[in-house]
């Protein structure tokens, strides 16, 4: 059953995440041990989360589940991160009041978004590998639109969508213009 | 009767929000307050920021968490699923395009060449969102030490990430237990 596996999966990711990149870790994790997805397929689906409109982890869940199942797929995915929100924030929210300043969750926290940084640390680990070497060895070119992209990111706060559109650019010149030239 | 209008009405509002909203959470956020606080004044900033606080802590995607809380806050556990399904709609229905589009096209040459280029962004773009919740998330030394030890445990133990969360959790529930107790015995000393 790919259904109920999604939605486990997907619920799994949602109870031990907290939205946005932290998500994309377990995303990964999931997906290669299920063999849906791999590395590549991964990144390329950051990049697409990124570019379109909504939270990053209902973006991941529809196009995950697409890609797995079709649209049934897709729904089970999305219903399955949204699990938590369902339930736990569900119940918060009937007891508004007493978890205003929880100190259970606040420790919880504490402890829990380090982990999310050293999982996400992971990530970039594992998706540099992928990326930036070829079986010819280290792709100089990639390695080159990263370095700039990371610069103009963090010095002059280009927007995600901005980065996206200047890489596909220099991914075309790079990998689709030269080849043809040579 | 009132309740199903108000719900349609919650759904409505967050479908237009999840439209137009680019770059995650925060930037939903923004849109939620000149909405409901500052437009129709349907919650006071206070309260905004407390279901902000709340929903942040809840585990899975914040902004689904906070849409939630608005929106059983106004119109009881109908609203709050309206507020959830109106958000991630236009989600949805977008990347379901996307995904189709995506299988069609990402063997042809120069789809395949701009990918390549992307993909190389990828990483920059994971990185520099690593760094600025980092900015949040260690700010003290024990949450720098605990941010290695599983670093250290993902990558050459190859302990899973999701045990990893749940080891998180075990050891936060114990020093929350713990320093508990400290407290009352200073008390009682």
């Amino acid at each position: 059953m790919v259904y109920l596996q999604l939605f486990i999966s997907f619920m799994k990711i949602g109870f031990t995440s907290f939205g946005g990149m932290s998500m994309v870790p377990l995303i990964l994790e999931e997906m290669s041990s299920h063999g849906w997805m791999t590395a590549e397929d991964l990144a390329n689906l950051v990049a697409i989360a990124e570019m379109t409109p909504g939270p990053l982890g209902i973006n991941c869940a529809t196009f995950t589940g697409m890609q797995t199942a079709g649209l049934p797929g897709s729904i089970v995915a999305v219903l399955g991160v949204l699990m938590p929100a369902f339930t736990l924030t569900m119940v918060i929210a009937i007891f508004f009041e007493k978890f205003k300043d929880s100190a259970v969750m606040r420790s919880v926290m504490y402890f829990v978004k380090p982990i999310c940084i050293a999982m996400i640390l992971g990530v970039i680990v594992t998706l540099s590998r992928e990326t930036y070497f070829g079986e010819a060895g280290i792709l100089f070119f990639s390695v080159g639109i990263a370095g700039l992209m990371l610069y103009l990111l963090l010095r002059h706060k280009w927007s995600v969508p901005a980065v996206i559109l200047s890489s596909a650019a220099l991914g075309m010149l790079f990998y689709g213009v030269l080849p043809m030239l040579s | 009767m009132e309740r199903i209008k108000k719900g349609l009405t919650i759904f409505a509002f967050f479908f237009k929000i999840g439209c137009f909203t680019f770059g995650g959470g925060w930037a939903i956020l923004a849109q939620m307050e000149q909405e409901f606080v500052n437009k129709r004044q349907i919650i006071t900033k206070e309260e905004l920021l407390e279901m902000v606080a709340v929903g942040k802590s809840c585990p899975g995607i914040m902004i689904t968490n906070i849409s939630l809380l608005f929106g059983y806050h106004v119109a009881g556990v109908f609203g709050g699923l309206c507020a959830v399904f109106g958000i991630i709609s236009p989600a949805v229905i977008i990347l379901t395009i996307v995904a189709q589009f995506y299988n069609a096209f990402k063997n042809n040459y120069w789809v395949h060449a701009a990918l390549i280029g992307i993909r190389a962004a990828v990483v920059p773009i994971i990185g520099s969102a690593a760094l600025s919740l980092g900015k949040d998330a260690l700010k003290t030394p024990p949450a720098v030490v605990i941010c290695l030890i599983a670093f250290v445990l993902s990558l050459f133990a190859k302990v899973s990430n999701i045990l990893l969360v749940l080891l998180g959790v075990v050891c936060a529930l114990v020093w929350w237990f713990y320093s508990k107790d400290r407290q009352q015995k200073e008390k009682e000393a």
